[in-house]
């Protein structure tokens, strides 16, 4: 080997080794699901689905032709610096980032106002038919990242931020009711049963809050954080927490009825039918647990983690899992058929309307899937043109 | 997962974790101690690399002498650099190799931190995959970002100064005082350049990311203290030439200009030989009666053996404290 200027060399390989190691930082860095990109979910009112898109954008969608039409995008509190790595509280950034505020919450509709939470700490109310914003709040600050969606009732809006708050407000004027505090992050979207409000928090409890002006009813505390959603049926909530166990609390006075452990998280909102409750775990299979006690009816093992809400459709219970398999259990029998695979990762709830299943995936892609067939139908791109 | 993942990711996510849960819960002491953690576990690579990026220092003005003396005559200078390497033991690659392979633990230990920050949503869904079923490691998640006055998913820029800083103090320590003006500035490159590199991403980066950066920078910076001293960091004393070096110069004086031919290589055979002399002729005009009674140092060129080099940095190095 011919070393002329051996220390130059030195220096230059050197070099070479910083600026490769620079690169490899910031995309490992970047790409690697360390940036929010949002995963929002699909609410459905008279014909129309409304999604929260990658580019922050509020899509509608007609059913019927499959036409679309955008928001303008959410803004971003503070634009990222640098290469953009340390989260930023919009999100965005990277290379191969989003480009707008990223969206994890399903979209809420009552009346004519559809209701989304963006990661930049606001909650938005738009105008169904315009997509024209009402109100937002709060008006002039941001509050810390929203995870969860919203849900409406009672003529409030309930939402849990990343600041550990519970807001309630009220839905024509997002008019601050009341609040309410917990302990840490809040990342799950509450559920509402009578007058009583459910949310999880990651100070590892469950909350049954009044509806009406959140005062605390009981608090039910598990191993580890709670992320999941709660799920409220027959006088019982259901929820996972990060120990792995998925609890079954009864509504009325926060006690356990029975926890149940998988091989992982319970990361998704299950869905109870019948006496039975499906839960997706992200151990890779689905869990079928009587209501009642909590004992394995059956399980079904899908090889990757489910990490999406399973979806009713019918008496069919439809499952996905990350990599992009789709499945349909049949609660009549308890069998299980693959649907479909769609080329993409699913980790947003899906949605369903006339025996069409909507998934939303990272890609700004709307797949949409025959529930009996089990045939794909002809994509819908979120991105708005231009 | 890939094996990189089961072999290397998964533990040290986990070993992350569990030392938080026993360092008060805090991910902050928990990215410092693994930081220590994996810097000790190398210290066997990191002593070979800095021995070998010292004894190339050494080795800077025999090779200037040289650049000096076959500046013109690419072909003998690389001959006789190569044979400079050899008597003196070492491989110029050997300060590269160590660094080569420390650089997958180190990403890794870099990315075992980002992902178990968990900034993003999608972050804490993906760290689901890397945990083992051990009860601590669950319910420790997701970790508690806040350490002293710090979110260690946000940049912060006293971390990012701290990051420059130290990473300057470090590299100045092995910056060597290059003789040829052309190396110096190169060093000198890189002496500013990294540090600040290193600093803009860590203000772009977790700081989490920062503090492990900052803790490798520091303890990087102790052992080489305890290897090589400040190095660089002390100030540049005149020290007297030693009698080893003048004798090199004294060879490579004798040798005298390159004949013209040798411009092809033709005439010149470097034989690989443990025998100090025994590359050389009388056509190449050395005189070897001039050295035989030099006493036992039989040193008519370049340093033996590499620990040689070690010995005589490490005696350089008191000299001066001494005084």
């Amino acid at each position: 080997m011919r070393l002329r200027h051996n220390k130059g060399l030195l220096t230059k390989i050197s070099l070479m080794l910083v600026i490769l190691l620079v690169s490899a930082l910031t995309l490992s860095g970047c790409i690697e699901g360390l940036q929010p990109i949002g995963w929002s979910g699909m609410a459905l009112a008279d014909g129309t689905l409304f999604v929260g898109s990658k580019e922050g954008r509020l899509v509608a969608i007609d059913t019927a032709d499959s036409s679309r039409q955008w928001s303008e995008p959410l803004k971003a509190p503070r634009s990222a610096g640098g290469f953009g790595c340390a989260a930023p509280a919009g999100g965005g950034g990277c290379a191969g980032g989003p480009a707008g505020v990223a969206i994890y919450g399903t979209p809420a509709v009552a009346e004519e106002l559809v209701y989304i939470g963006g990661y930049n700490g606001k909650i938005y109310a738009f105008n169904s038919s315009s997509l024209e914003v009402r109100w937002v709040y709060p008006r002039e600050d941001y509050l810390e990242p929203i995870i969860g969606g919203p849900v409406v009732a009672l003529n409030k809006i309930y939402f849990g931020s990343s600041n550990g708050t519970v807001y309630a407000l009220d839905t024509a004027t997002g008019d601050r009711e009341w609040e309410f505090q917990t302990g840490d992050k809040i990342w799950s979207t509450p559920a509402v049963s009578g007058d009583t409000l459910f949310v999880s928090s990651f100070d590892k409890k469950l909350y049954a809050l009044d509806a009406a002006d959140g005062s605390k009813w009981w608090e039910f505390e598990t191993e580890g954080a709670i992320a999941s959603t709660p799920l409220v049926y027959d006088n019982t909530v259901y929820i996972g927490s990060f120990d792995r166990y998925l609890y079954a609390v009864d509504t009325a006075n926060g006690s356990l009825r029975w926890k149940f452990i998988g091989d992982n998280w319970f990361w998704a909102r299950p869905v109870a039918y019948n006496g039975v409750v499906y839960a997706g775990c992200l151990d890779g299979k689905v869990y079928a647990l009587n209501a009642k006690n909590g004992s394995k009816v059956v399980e079904f093992d899908l090889g990757s983690p489910v990490a999406s809400s399973p979806l009713l459709v019918g008496q069919s219970v439809i499952v996905a899992t990350e990599d992009g398999r789709i499945y349909s259990l049949d609660t009549s029998n308890n069998k299980i058929k693959k649907l479909a695979t769609i080329d993409a990762a699913i980790s947003a709830p899906l949605s369903a309307s006339d025996g069409i299943v909507y998934i939303h995936t990272a890609d700004l892609t709307v797949h949409r899937i025959d529930v009996e067939t089990g045939a794909q139908l002809m994509t819908i791109s979120l991105k708005k043109p231009g | 997962m890939n094996i990189w993942d089961t072999i290397i990711q998964q533990p040290m996510i986990n070993i992350l974790i569990v030392l938080s849960s026993y360092l008060f819960n805090s991910f902050g002491m928990a990215i410092i101690a693994l930081t220590i953690i994996v810097n000790v576990l190398m210290l066997p690579l990191t002593l070979k690399q800095i021995q070998a990026s010292k004894a190339m220092q050494e080795l800077q003005p025999k090779i200037a002498e040289l650049q000096k003396k076959y500046g013109k005559d690419r072909q003998r200078m690389a001959q006789e650099q190569m044979r400079l390497y050899k008597e003196s033991g070492m491989s110029p690659m050997g300060c590269l190799l160590p660094m080569l392979i420390q650089m997958p633990i180190w990403i890794a230990l870099f990315r075992s931190i980002m992902l178990s920050l968990a900034v993003a949503p999608e972050a804490l869904l993906n760290m689901s995959r890397y945990l083992y079923s051990w009860p601590v490691v669950y319910s420790m998640l997701p970790l508690d970002s806040n350490f002293l006055w710090l979110n260690l998913a946000e940049g912060n820029i006293i971390l990012a100064i701290l990051v420059g800083g130290t990473m300057w103090l470090q590299q100045k320590m092995v910056t060597p005082a290059a003789a040829d003006p052309r190396a110096q500035a190169q060093s000198r490159m890189m002496l500013w350049m990294m540090p600040l590199m290193f600093a803009f991403l860590a203000l772009s980066f977790p700081s989490g990311l920062a503090l492990f950066w900052v803790t490798s920078s520091v303890v990087r910076i102790v052992i080489q203290y305890y290897v090589t001293g400040w190095g660089g960091l002390t100030k540049m004393v005149s020290r007297r030439e030693p009698v080893r070096d003048k004798r090199f110069k004294r060879r490579i004086a004798l040798e005298g200009a390159p004949p013209e031919s040798a411009t092809s290589g033709a005439d010149i055979v470097v034989e690989p030989s443990t025998e100090p002399e025994a590359g050389y002729t009388q056509e190449e005009g050395l005189d070897r009666e001039t050295f035989e009674d030099k006493g036992p140092d039989r040193g008519v060129d370049y340093p033996t053996r590499l620990r040689d080099i070690r010995h005589r940095s490490k005696r350089r190095e008191h000299r001066p404290k001494r005084r």
